[in-house]
């Protein structure tokens, strides 16, 4: 038993060691996620949430279509600070060319049936497909809604009615989202880089030490030890997974600190070190079924070429939930936990989130993580005893 | 002591299974230099491969100190000190290193690995590279490296593919000496070369393979007789059926 985990920890010293002496790759692996990562989230969320500022405060200029036909409505569009130009000759192609987010028309007949006290239409023109758009068309929208009550109030109360009358149901809103739920919207991209980086943040070194190993012509002569081949593996796999853990407690940090130094507005989620020791915890099993499932790769393959060109379908795996999620949101139930990248994805939102996790959930998640790792695991380790294996060119 | 008895190994291949060792058998003995000869693709990188159990062969049996070696693989492992055909080196780590690595492998202390690696270095003439890592080395550095690394546990058997590969005159010259100093301590050395010269200066019994099959087996004077040859060169190419095995 002692020369087994002699092995183990021998080989896995030894694939460190040759690891960190290659300086710039190391480097590139471990500072490269730390730096982009929270660049990228704090980037776009600022982006997102300056871009949203000056669209609800800034003055709306508004081309109508006929603002003659109805000066009372296009003054009181002034008083939302939205401002009426003159409309462009096409409208709906000025639309299509981006050139304005909305347009309003007037149809002619707007005051005859204004003066007769009845439904006057206007009309909104715009690109439902533009997201750019959402914000103006809102606001005005908002502005025409308030209008058409305010005058109809005036109208009632004119006839002596009161205007409660015609609101059988008054309707309160209350958003029990907590805080850090709400931010957690801003931040679905999270989980998918944390699922990313620790589902192939260490593939190079795996497929390194395996497929890269056989190439340079080493693998024949490690194999001839006495070492058993399933140690050798393991000390492999563990030298990949003390890798891949070190680059994400890197990248978590990072995100801690980034999150702390940001302007408030940004600071997107309450970071605690409790929190992101869980959130290392939750993605434990992926860096094991990651590195296992890569050297399942290598061990099968005849070359690194061939080896790295699973990475591109790999690293589509990891978005799959997401989408899924995104088209189809389901509730939290347990199966959920089970399936890999899903149950990454769930348990990390809940994390963000601040939502608590039950110890079944936990027990279930690291059940099924660690069974596919294991399974895995015992499917590389026949692909390494094979006689091929050891044979290279 | 290697025992080597009717080993038979195919290979699947797209043109249809090829045969590449039929029938090969011989037996190497402590205290003596055997040499596997034989053309290039004759099949004496694949019957080693089944000498140091990382091929099993689909018929016939290794016994290497009377231990099976397809059923004790560990055991025969641990007796065997191995110099394959492949003896890529790790370029990031120094030659000591690299030499140390096996040695832990093999579950020795580092006191003894220290030790063995001092010995090897200075039996090898390593001692000027021995901390520098082995990224730029010669193919001799290199050479020299796996070799010790084959050798750190002092293993009783000692198996070499094509040791000379590659190497300069005055290197397969030390090298030469070295497996010599082998045979002086007992113990039980393989090599194969397709080099006439080399196997008959070294070898006190040579097995020649030519197309999977042995085609002679002997001391190099019963290898003479046996072809009705004087001259050892002539014996060869009248065993191997061709010209093939004298190029040098």
């Amino acid at each position: 038993m002692s020369l087994l985990n002699n092995t183990l920890f021998t080989v896995a010293r030894k694939e460190l060691l040759d690891l960190f002496r290659d300086r710039r790759t190391v480097m590139l692996g471990l500072l490269m996620g730390p730096i982009l990562f929270p660049l990228l989230i704090l980037g776009m969320g600022s982006m997102v949430e300056k871009r949203t500022r000056t669209q609800l405060e800034s003055t709306l200029e508004l081309p109508v279509i006929g603002a003659q036909h109805a000066p009372n409505l296009v003054s009181h569009l002034g008083t939302r600070n939205i401002k009426a130009i003159e409309p462009p000759a096409d409208p709906e192609h000025a639309l299509r060319q981006q050139l304005h987010d909305v347009v309003l028309r007037i149809p002619p007949e707007f005051p005859e049936l204004w003066r007769e006290s009845r439904m006057a239409t206007v009309e909104i023109l715009y690109d439902s497909s533009r997201q750019d758009s959402r914000i103006p068309v809102g606001r005005v929208r908002q502005a025409l809604g308030a209008y058409g009550n305010q005058v109809g109030a005036l109208r009632l109360i004119s006839r002596g009615i009161s205007p409660e009358a015609t609101k059988a149901v008054l309707v309160a809103q209350r958003d029990v989202a907590t805080p850090e739920s709400k931010r957690g919207m801003l931040l679905a991209f999270l989980p998918y880089l944390l699922i990313l980086s620790s589902f192939l943040g260490g593939a190079y070194l795996v497929i390194d030490v395996t497929a890269g190993e056989r190439e340079r012509q080493s693998l024949e002569p490690l194999l001839a030890t006495p070492a058993k081949r399933s140690t050798i593996m393991s000390g492999k796999i563990l030298a990949a997974c003390l890798f891949g853990m070190l680059s994400l407690a890197l990248i978590v940090i990072a995100f801690q600190l980034s999150f702390m130094f940001a302007p408030r507005s940004m600071q997107l989620v309450a970071v605690s070190s409790t929190m992101m020791l869980q959130v290392l915890l939750v993605l434990l099993p992926m860096v094991v079924i990651g590195s296992t499932l890569l050297t399942l790769i290598s061990a099968s393959v005849k070359s690194v070429k061939e080896a790295q060109s699973y990475m591109s379908i790999l690293m589509l795996l990891p978005i799959i939930p997401t989408v899924v999620l995104l088209v189809n949101p389901v509730k939290d139930e347990l199966w959920q936990f089970s399936v890999p990248f899903l149950a990454q994805n769930q348990m990390l939102l809940k994390l963000l989130r601040s939502e608590w996790i039950e110890p079944m959930e936990w027990l279930v998640y690291f059940g099924a993580g660690f069974g596919l790792a294991l399974v895995l695991w015992l499917m590389a380790a026949r692909l390494y005893h094979r006689e091929k294996l050891a044979i290279s060119a | 002591m290697i025992e080597v008895h009717d080993l038979h190994k195919t290979f699947k291949a797209k043109a249809g299974p090829v045969h590449a060792v039929r029938g090969v058998g011989f037996e190497a003995r402590d205290g003596e230099i055997t040499g596997l000869l034989g053309p290039n693709g004759a099949g004496k990188t694949t019957t080693l491969r089944m000498l140091y159990t990382l091929m099993s062969p689909d018929t016939g049996s290794v016994r290497v100190d009377g231990l099976d070696a397809h059923r004790d693989a560990a055991a025969v492992r641990r007796n065997l000190g191995v110099l394959p055909d492949a003896r890529g080196v790790y370029k990031r780590l120094t030659a000591r290193e690299n030499v140390a690595y096996f040695g832990r492998l093999h579950g020795m202390d580092e006191a003894t690995i220290a030790a063995r690696i001092d010995e090897l270095a200075r039996t090898l003439g390593m001692e000027d590279f021995l901390d520098r890592r082995t990224e730029g080395f010669s193919q001799g550095q290199r050479t020299k490296t796996a070799i010790a690394r084959a050798l750190v546990h002092s293993p009783r058997n000692v198996i070499l593919d094509e040791p000379t590969n590659g190497l300069d005159v005055m290197t397969t010259r030390g090298l030469r000496g070295f497996l010599q100093e082998l045979r002086a301590q007992g113990h039980c050395v393989i090599f194969s070369s397709h080099i006439m010269q080399e196997v008959a200066a070294l070898c006190d019994r040579i097995v020649i393979i030519a197309q999977g099959e042995v085609r002679a087996n002997g001391t190099p004077d019963e290898l003479r007789a046996q072809s009705g040859e004087d001259n050892l060169e002539d014996a060869f190419v009248e065993l191997i059926g061709s010209e093939e095995g004298l190029s040098a």
